[in-house]
């Protein structure tokens, strides 16, 4: 095998451990549903029927879709780190980091199982808004191109928060940390309402969201097929998670020093 | 840590012995590369560990003091991730689980979740994801920390069938004194990061040079012991642990000595030094004493690392 079969396995093989987790108990991912379920059946709702905020040709609750969607897996993908800091209590995380795989393989299966909750995500709430009519267009290769982004926008954030956790250590800390942050990389972007809209300083902190690239890609499939955008948002997101992945290979030593 | 510096031979038992925060942790843990030391080389059957080091961990199992089997998942796929991890070739990966399975008795429990496993199992599951991948060389942080008397004993004999049988060479350690005298072939005894004692169970016995007099007494003898009668090893409550080089004609003389300085002498025994003797000469803390220390500490440190 050469190093990057090797790499790609073992990358693969992290992923199925918490592929296998997940089949074995996936409780989680079904609470996990009840947020993005209240902001699509109660938030987008309302804001649908008072028509407060402006999305041109199409309706609130189609363009706040997306928005939810990337909102719910970025919960998912933020709060991964705090698993790395229960492997490193319990020992776990000792003994991955003691195997020949790479470190940069065990962080990107982890960030790679995160993309898989997010898929599942993605799923279930394009089925509840085709119970709840949103009119969006599911072309097949639109679909997949979602999943791969919701995939590569999950390994994003969820190697930013290894990186955090890296730092932080605790999980009380995570929680605090994940918490503090999930909220306004949600607000400052466009995710529930157009950057147009925002005040200017608010515009300027939005540009550089990574969170707006993949609702803005996501959007460009989901809802308005204008590609445009597309090079861009992939450009972004892609290299904000290179970026992350990278150091988040490094910090993780620190972990079990 | 200080400087230290050991060598290992192919198909012994290895025991690193000492009291928490002697540096056994550290010293595996730069092995295996999880640390770095500051200076210094190491190399494992003969490559160099610092500079490839996950050459030499493809050559190494690895079991953490700590529980490090996965809960959530069953025992088979444990051992089928970490197969994976060691990249065992796929044609070989299910005759290596079967077989780690069978070796640590745990085949009829292979599909239960690994949270349902008694203490007991988990350790003998953690040792077979250690041996799916046939390390060359195994290494076992206090491989019976935590483990009541019969699974200890269990898995004792796992390891040692492991070393005969396999030739795996083990490096272990262990604050137990029995466990070093059951297994291992060589010890070193650590104590603030260096080495203060090593070498075969026995040579560490006779080195002491003599026996061991326990004598217990109506108050604490606090007074200090001639030199001539022998060395004061160990002094309790009401009773001293005292090295001496010819047991037999000591008794008498001891016991008149506390006599005389109005002791009231209780009992007497004489014992051949233990490798618990040993330690208590070198590291200067009895283990007995050293455990509940330690565990009060061990707790603390835990407390310590919610809050920090």
């Amino acid at each position: 095998m050469n190093s990057i079969t090797r790499f790609i396995s073992s990358s693969l093989a992290v992923a199925e451990m918490e592929a296998r987790k997940i089949r074995h108990d996936s409780t989680e991912l079904w609470t996990r549903l009840v947020q993005p379920a209240l902001w699509l059946l109660i938030f987008g709702e309302v804001f649908t029927a008072i028509r407060a905020i402006s999305t041109g040709p199409y309706s609130y609750i189609q363009f706040i879709t997306p928005g939810v969607l990337a909102q719910s897996v970025l919960f998912v993908a933020i709060f991964y780190g705090i698993t790395v800091v229960w492997e490193r209590d319990a020992g776990l995380l000792h003994k991955l980091l003691s195997t020949p795989s790479p470190r940069a393989s065990i962080i990107v299966g982890k960030t790679l199982a995160a993309g898989v909750r997010g898929i599942f995500q993605a799923i279930m709430i394009f089925a509840l808004a085709l119970v709840i009519g949103v009119n969006l267009r599911f072309d097949v290769l639109d679909v997949l191109g979602v999943f791969v982004t919701i995939v590569v926008f999950a390994m994003c954030f969820s190697s930013l928060s290894m990186i955090l956790a890296s730092f932080l250590k605790t999980r009380d800390r995570m929680m605090g940390i994940g918490q503090a942050i999930t909220m306004p990389l949600f607000f400052a972007s466009n995710a529930i309402y157009p950057i147009s809209m925002m005040p200017a300083w608010l515009q300027s902190i939005a540009v550089y969201n990574p969170l707006s690239y993949g609702v803005d890609a996501v959007r460009a499939m989901i809802l308005t097929g204008q590609y445009s955008n597309l090079p861009l948002d992939a450009a972004v997101l892609g290299g904000f998670t290179l970026l992350f992945l990278f150091v988040a290979s490094i910090s993780i030593r620190g972990m079990v020093e | 840590m200080d400087a230290i510096s050991f060598k290992v031979e192919e198909g012994e038992i290895f025991g690193l012995l000492g009291p928490n925060g002697a540096g056994k942790t550290t010293v595996i843990k730069m092995i295996i590369g999880l640390t770095r030391p500051t200076a210094g080389t190491m190399q494992i059957c003969g490559i160099d560990a610092l500079s490839s080091s996950s050459q030499v961990r493809q050559m190494m199992g690895y079991v953490p003091q700590a529980i490090s089997a996965d809960g959530d998942l069953t025992g088979y796929e444990n051992l089928l991730i970490f197969s994976k991890l060691f990249y065992v070739q796929r044609k070989d990966r299910q005759p290596r689980i079967k077989e780690a399975l069978q070796w640590m008795e745990l085949t009829d429990r292979a599909d239960d979740l690994v949270k349902h496993y008694s203490g007991g199992m988990m350790r003998r599951l953690e040792i077979a994801e250690a041996i799916v991948s046939r390390p060359r060389v195994l290494f076992l942080d206090e491989p019976s920390i935590g483990l009541d008397p019969a699974s200890k004993r269990q898995v004792w004999k796992h390891i040692k069938r492991l070393n005969g049988e396999l030739n795996m060479t083990v490096l272990i350690t262990t604050h137990d004194m029995a466990e070093a005298d059951e297994l291992c072939s060589r010890i070193a005894i650590m104590n603030h990061g260096r080495f203060v004692a090593s070498g075969t169970p026995s040579e560490l016995k006779h080195g002491m040079g003599g026996d061991v007099v326990t004598v217990r007494l109506s108050s604490k003898p606090d007074l200090a012991l001639p030199l001539e009668l022998g060395k004061s090893l160990h002094v309790l409550e009401d009773s001293i642990d005292i090295l001496t080089s010819d047991g037999e004609t000591a008794i008498p003389r001891i016991a008149s000595f506390y006599k005389e300085n109005g002791f009231q002498v209780l009992s007497m025994s004489l014992n051949k030094p233990t490798l618990d003797d040993v330690f208590l000469k070198y590291a200067k803390v009895r283990i007995e004493e050293e455990e509940s220390y330690s565990q009060a500490r061990q707790s603390r440190r835990s407390f310590m690392r919610h809050a920090r």
